[in-house]
């Protein structure tokens, strides 16, 4: 059988982070539940990053690190987003010539809310497995912003949105796709998909998110059932239970991961509370850590769930992880795949819990400014001057090299390298 | 199950996740969300009372009761 799967990846949320805990106080909102949500900070876009800075800051030390032959074969960069500011051009033309990569190579954008990323990396598994173009590799890059301008005006698509501004992030993380799976190998033909028509979350207008919390969270548990039992009727000795050492789900926030997990063990291994738990503790927690850090990065979040499970986990021998991935509107996947410690030491390479520890905080009064701010990067925006004087602490925070979105001129984003 | 049972099943386990309710006088018309209970405390409830019932129902069905006399009739009407 033919090997495919990650051989590189690398996640970047930011320079500039929120406690999300503050923001809760900030908001009056009622914190007396507030802890059974699991959040602790989430990354906020500044005026100067969108979309195409994460991805790109994502990908760039991964595709620096292939050699030029290694590079040119890069044949496909797919964009994974829900946050694009451009209804016909793909945000993946942007970063291939951010990036500097072949031109012959295929440039499209994938979008399903949050099951964005995972679509990705199934299409490009695909593609390797189909040996069109043997030894080829794929460049897949999910990355999804929050800016928060809530739509106004009618209940029943606004119930309970205040969860959405301390669970949205931004970032994006990045992989390479190829027969060299180092980091993760996929388990092929080992998926369970299961998606049907339901209006949960949305952006049904370019600056502005609608949703309905408790529809969302009920979708997103019959669907972590139904794909696992799909894909239990394709992997017949799986046991939700034993099979797999560690769980990366799709993490909205981490209250809504125990929530799930807590029903997927009750149903499926019959578990007692006390059991569940440590079950949690053992298996789910290492996935939340980097997620419960950047906040919802949407189509990006499972895989950011992949990597913080790899970076945390116990790979002294190789272990299975199982990932599961939602998106609203809804699609969603249950697959997995084989991670050894070679994979774990590469990816640790990238420090990304080190560089989000380099983040700049910002106080509740930088915060609420960058809201007012954001009117001025909508969507549809012609021409504009990003001001590099706004947070400027926060430019310099990682202390690298790092991409921000310079000018837009007649809808055309220029970007710049600041270190 | 009769959909006076679910009721209480309802009004029995959201006491146990919300404790403060302990003295409460529920009724068919009190809502989760006044009551307290956020959307992670409402998903939480609905799995333990389908738990209970032992009922495979979809959930996302559950989403549109306005209060916990609402949410026992939809279980009631669904369960197999």
């Amino acid at each position: 059988m033919r090997t495919v799967g990650i051989e590189a990846m690398n996640a970047f949320a930011g320079t500039a982070f929120l406690d999300v805990k503050k923001l809760a106080e900030h908001r009056n909102l009622d914190t007396t539940r507030f802890n059974n949500l699991l959040m602790r900070e989430k990354t906020v876009a500044l005026p100067y990053e969108d979309p195409i800075t994460f991805a790109v800051n994502a990908a760039k030390p991964i595709v620096d690190a292939l050699t030029p032959e290694e590079k040119d074969r890069i044949e496909m960069v797919i964009t994974c987003s829900e946050s694009s500011f451009d209804f016909g051009k793909s945000m993946s033309t942007y970063c291939h010539d951010l990036l500097g990569l072949n031109r012959n190579c295929r440039l499209f954008e994938l979008k399903n809310a949050c099951y964005s990323g995972v679509a990705g990396i199934q299409m490009a598994v695909n593609f390797i497995l189909a040996q069109v173009s043997p030894g080829a590799k794929i460049l897949v890059i999910a990355t999804d912003i929050s800016r928060f301008m809530v739509e106004e005006g009618g209940d029943a698509l606004s119930a309970d949105w205040s969860f959405a501004e301390p669970s949205g992030g931004s970032g994006a993380v990045a992989m390479l796709i190829s027969d060299q799976p180092k980091v993760f190998q996929i388990d092929v033909g080992a998926n369970g998909y299961y998606g049907y028509e339901v209006m949960d979350t949305c952006r049904p207008s370019p600056d502005a998110d609608a949703g309905d919390t408790d529809l969302s969270l009920l979708s997103y548990l019959d669907c972590c059932e139904n794909a696992f039992l799909e894909y239990k009727k394709r992997v017949e000795e799986a046991d939700f239970a034993k099979s797999f050492s560690y769980m990366a789900y799709h993490t909205p926030f981490g209250g809504m991961v125990k929530g799930a997990h807590r029903n997927m063990m009750r149903k499926l291994a019959k578990a007692k509370p006390k059991d569940i738990e440590q079950d949690f503790n053992q298996r789910v927690t290492p996935g939340l850590e980097l997620c419960q850090r950047v906040g919802n990065i949407m189509g990006a979040t499972a895989s950011l769930s992949i990597a913080s499970t790899i970076a945390n986990g116990d790979f002294e021998t190789p272990k299975r992880i199982a990932c599961f991935s939602y998106g609203s509107g809804c699609c969603s996947e249950f697959f997995s795949g084989i991670v050894t410690k070679e994979g774990q030491q590469k990816l640790l390479e990238q420090d990304i819990a080190g560089v989000l520890d380099k983040r700049y905080e910002l106080t509740m009064e930088e915060y609420d400014g960058i809201l007012e701010n954001s009117n001025a990067l909508r969507f549809g925006t012609r021409n504009l001057e990003l001001d590099a004087e706004f947070i400027p602490q926060a430019r310099k925070a990682l202390g690298r090299e790092v991409l921000f979105l310079k000018r837009i001129n007649e809808f055309h984003r220029e970007y710049e390298w600041v270190s | 199950m009769e959909q006076q049972q679910i009721f209480e099943i309802i009004v029995n386990n959201t006491k146990e996740l919300l404790p403060e309710l302990e003295s409460h006088n529920f009724s068919q018309s009190d809502s989760l969300r006044d009551l307290g209970a956020n959307s992670v405390d409402r998903s939480e409830l609905i799995m333990m009372t389908l738990e209970e019932m032992d009922a495979n129902i979809p959930m996302a069905q559950m989403a549109k009761a306005n209060n916990i006399g609402e949410l026992a009739q939809i279980m009631f009407e669904q369960q197999a």
